[in-house]
């Protein structure tokens, strides 16, 4: 099926809505509504909403498609590439958008699913999956829910939502929008394949309702969209081919495609999805790995290794560059509470941390093939850390989190001083093959320029990522044009421009590399066809001139 | 040199809530770890053991058989054994009748030991109680609240710098003695993965009340000289209003209007 009908939603007052309509003040008591994690200069906002349910967020679209005021949506605002960011326009938080709708378990698939609203952040989630209580679900859910809650709960499994886009505090719609990944997608793959069905609310102010196996496109790459009075819009998808890495650059596209993946990664330019139902994966025991190891070349040696030993199955595999531990190093001596874990050995110029199933009652767990490789990549089990408790595995997550996050603040005092500045983090992934080829050209041009730079993330899906800190103007334009360099690389090995940031405001730029002008027509005859007006999300993934 | 570390699996306090019905902890779901008090006891430990030679260390613990896993976590760091008493007879013990099963405990099977190592109290009960009473009942020296401890006079005596509450007190005393611990790193350890593997491999006896030189009537609940009745939480006062101050102005804005509107100002 091919055919879709978007649904009314019930008109209400708009003039009821929670909004701040005067430009100075939302630039003075608002700013955090103006701006993400990618620190990226704002243009303010002469409104700012905040929607309770989809009937005002329909009244709020309608009102400003009348006006031509153009709507940034906003979740988190944990995103990278300024996404969220305004240029102007309306603003709408979309925070109040909070609930958990359902719970229940697929017969057919033999999976658990909950659905939930697009603010409730993939932290809430999780710990709700993991004990097993979903606030207000049982108050407000029907008798077929709690039915499905009582026999979630007396199970003995425990289940979790896998797609971990390392900052838990993203909000679930701003993650299926941008179809984020993260370390865990080494393993269960990015936020794509754990997305059943949602709600997106399309620029008209009207709703489209889609499960995943319900609507594909036509041999001839089209779907139809009838709007409740009846009216056709034909949607042609991009003809391109996805690249064979994880992904978050371009609208999704492939032959016969599910119209659910077309919103997926979409970056809110063709609506704001606005409920989500996703599957639950069973957690097994984990233990967290750092294995420190004596250079960052016997540390790609090591994942390679690692990757080749089918009865090793880490959860995910993440890097630490050397650079990034004297970093580290150097946080740890201004304030040791914030990385939270003891001093980083002298001894460690590079690490790698992964995730392994492990039963700490199980005295026999062999480890030999791991310590072979280990060994091989001259180290040893014991020039490690690791922990399998609750709150170590915690503490390693937040050890991981810490690198970005001081990244971030160096870059955020920086532009104290000067504030065109921002950082320039790589967010590029390469097929397998690559990764030796791809580190030695990243290294081999870093160690030439006089930069301030880091590397971590995840290795394990060849997606390492380089941050450049720049200290001037100059550095910046150094640094971008290296960045230019580095993505060309990435894709003419088979990779993308961007595997999990998504494009936003601040990647377009590098759009052109990976995809052709006639691709980029593609990508704008389908928000032609689903956004007119250009009114969502101006300024992301495609440029504004093609209003 | 032996040195006895006695420790205690606690409830992770920070997601405990208590029943307001039935007055009883709500541990379903709630992680069990090592109390850290005692993980300062077990640092300590091990700080002496590194820097001198020849000193072994064990870990005991009272407790129901999933106490295993605290002492697995001693052996992690790198305790060399561990003892730990599991018998229903022992459960319902005050902090008297758990002193009295280590002491008799370790007179019946560690008797030669020069220091008992001790977290200052559990962040359970919060009691503080037991290290003091084991001292007693063994009648050896006691130096509580200690934060710094060193060996002297060839290991005959300690060196202890304790908290009090002007500030910090120096004192030594003569072996065999127990010490209790108030403060550790201020970043827990790590274990490496090499250390976790390894203490599987390590001695942890469990240790039954019928293998104990005490009458049955001095064990647990039966020997308990005190009883808990009820626990619950105090009485919730009504809260303040938290004005978000990541706006400095924004929040200005809104103290001065609370303010305003109650004729403060």
């Amino acid at each position: 099926m091919h055919e879709i009908t978007s649904e009314a939603v019930p008109s209400v007052d708009f003039k009821g809505i929670r909004c701040i309509n005067n430009y100075s003040e939302i630039c003075q008591d608002y700013s955090p509504y103006l701006c993400d994690e990618s620190k990226l200069a704002h243009q303010g906002a002469q409104y700012l909403f905040f929607p309770t349910n989809e009937d005002e967020l329909s009244a709020i679209f309608k009102e400003m498609r009348k006006k031509n005021v153009t709507v940034t949506l906003s979740g988190a605002r944990t995103g990278l590439v300024g996404g969220a960011v305004p240029y102007g326009g309306a603003v709408v938080s979309l925070e109040r958008f909070d609930e958990i709708r359902g719970l229940r378990y697929d017969n057919q698939s033999k999976e658990w699913r909950v659905r939930a609203q697009c603010g409730v952040t993939i932290r809430d989630l999780n710990n709700w999956a993991m004990k097993k209580d979903f606030p207000g679900l049982f108050e407000s859910g029907s008798a077929e829910t709690k039915a499905f809650l009582k026999k979630y709960k007396e199970s003995d499994t425990t289940y979790f939502y896998p797609p971990d886009p390392t900052e838990m505090g993203a909000a679930l719609g701003g993650t299926v929008s941008t179809n984020a990944s993260g370390a865990r997608t080494y393993k269960y793959g990015a936020t794509r394949n754990w997305v059943r069905w949602i709600r997106v609310m399309v620029a008209s102010g009207e709703v489209l309702e889609i499960p995943r196996g319900t609507y594909f496109a036509t041999p001839a790459g089209e779907f139809t969209i009838i709007n409740s009075a009846g009216n056709k819009t034909i949607v042609k998808i991009p003809k391109y081919a996805m690249p064979h890495t994880k992904n978050a650059a371009g609208i999704f596209s492939a032959p016969n495609m599910d119209l659910i993946d077309l919103f997926i990664g979409s970056e809110g330019i063709f609506g704001a999805i606005t409920e989500i139902e996703v599957a639950l994966q069973k957690w097994n025991n984990p233990i967290s790995i750092v294995q420190f190891l004596p250079s960052d070349d016997t540390a790609i040696d090591f994942v390679i290794a690692l990757r080749k030993e089918k009865s090793i199955r880490p959860e995910f595999i993440e890097f630490y560059s050397s650079h990034a531990l004297d970093l580290l190093r150097e946080k740890q001596k201004e304030d040791p509470k914030v990385v939270g874990m003891p001093s980083i050995p002298d001894y460690a110029t590079s690490a790698v941390f992964f995730d392994l199933p492990f039963d700490p009652e199980n005295k026999d767990n062999d480890y030999a093939k791991l310590e072979k490789i280990v060994s091989r990549c001259g180290s040893k089990l014991g020039m490690s850390w690791a922990g399998y408790e609750q709150r170590d595995l915690e503490r390693f997550r937040n050890f991981r989190h810490v690198l970005p996050e001081t990244v971030n603040t160096i870059i955020a005092e920086r532009k104290k001083k000067i504030p065109e500045l921002y950082k320039l983090g790589t967010d590029l992934a390469v097929p397998d093959h690559a990764l030796e080829e791809i580190w030695g050209f990243y290294t081999s041009i870093l160690e030439r320029a006089e930069l301030e730079w880091v590397a971590f993330g995840h290795i394990g899906n060849n997606h390492i990522h380089i941050n450049i800190i720049p200290r001037s103007l100059k550095e910046m334009k150094e640094g971008l044009l290296i960045y230019r360099e580095f993505a060309k690389k990435a894709v003419d090995l088979g990779g993308t421009i961007s595997a999990e940031h998504g494009i936003g405001k601040i990647k377009k730029e590098f759009f052109s590399i990976m995809f052709s002008n006639k691709e980029l027509k593609e990508m704008k005859a389908v928000k032609n066809a689903l956004d007119p007006d250009y009114m969502l999300n101006p300024g992301n993934v495609l440029e504004i001139e093609g209003t | 040199m032996k040195i006895l570390i006695c420790v205690k699996q606690v409830p992770e306090i920070t997601d405990v809530t208590i029943n307001p019905e039935t007055g009883t902890l709500m541990r379903e779901g709630v992680d069990s770890i090592l109390n850290p008090f005692c993980e300062y006891a077990v640092e300590m430990g091990l700080d002496l053991k590194r820097r001198y030679s020849d000193i072994q260390t064990v870990a005991i613990s009272m407790g129901p058989p999933q106490a295993r896993t605290a002492l697995m976590r001693c052996l992690e760091m790198g305790i060399d054994r561990a003892i730990l008493l599991a018998d229903m007879k022992f459960a319902g013990a005050d902090t008297w009748a758990t002193a009295f099963t280590l002491a008799e405990t370790i007179r019946a099977m560690e008797n030669d030991f020069d220091l008992i190592f001790v977290g200052k109290q559990a962040i359970d009960g919060d009691t503080a109680q037991v290290g003091p009473e084991l001292s007693e009942i063994l009648n050896i020296p006691q130096i509580m609240y200690a934060v710094g401890v060193d060996l002297i006079d060839t290991n005959k005596k300690v060196w202890v710098k304790r908290e009090i509450e002007a500030g910090y007190e120096i004192v030594e005393i003569k072996l065999p003695g127990l010490i209790s611990l108030s403060k550790g790193p201020m970043i827990r350890s790590v274990s490496s993965f090499q250390e976790i593997l390894d203490a599987r491999k390590k001695e942890l006896r469990v240790v039954r009340a019928s293998e104990l030189p005490i009458d049955e009537n001095e064990l647990g609940l039966k020997g308990s000289l005190t009883q808990v009745i009820k626990i619950f939480p105090p009485q919730v006062k009504k809260t303040g209003i938290r004005i978000d101050g990541s706006e400095p102005q924004g929040a200005a804005k809104k103290l001065i209007e609370f303010l305003k509107e109650r004729k403060f100002v």
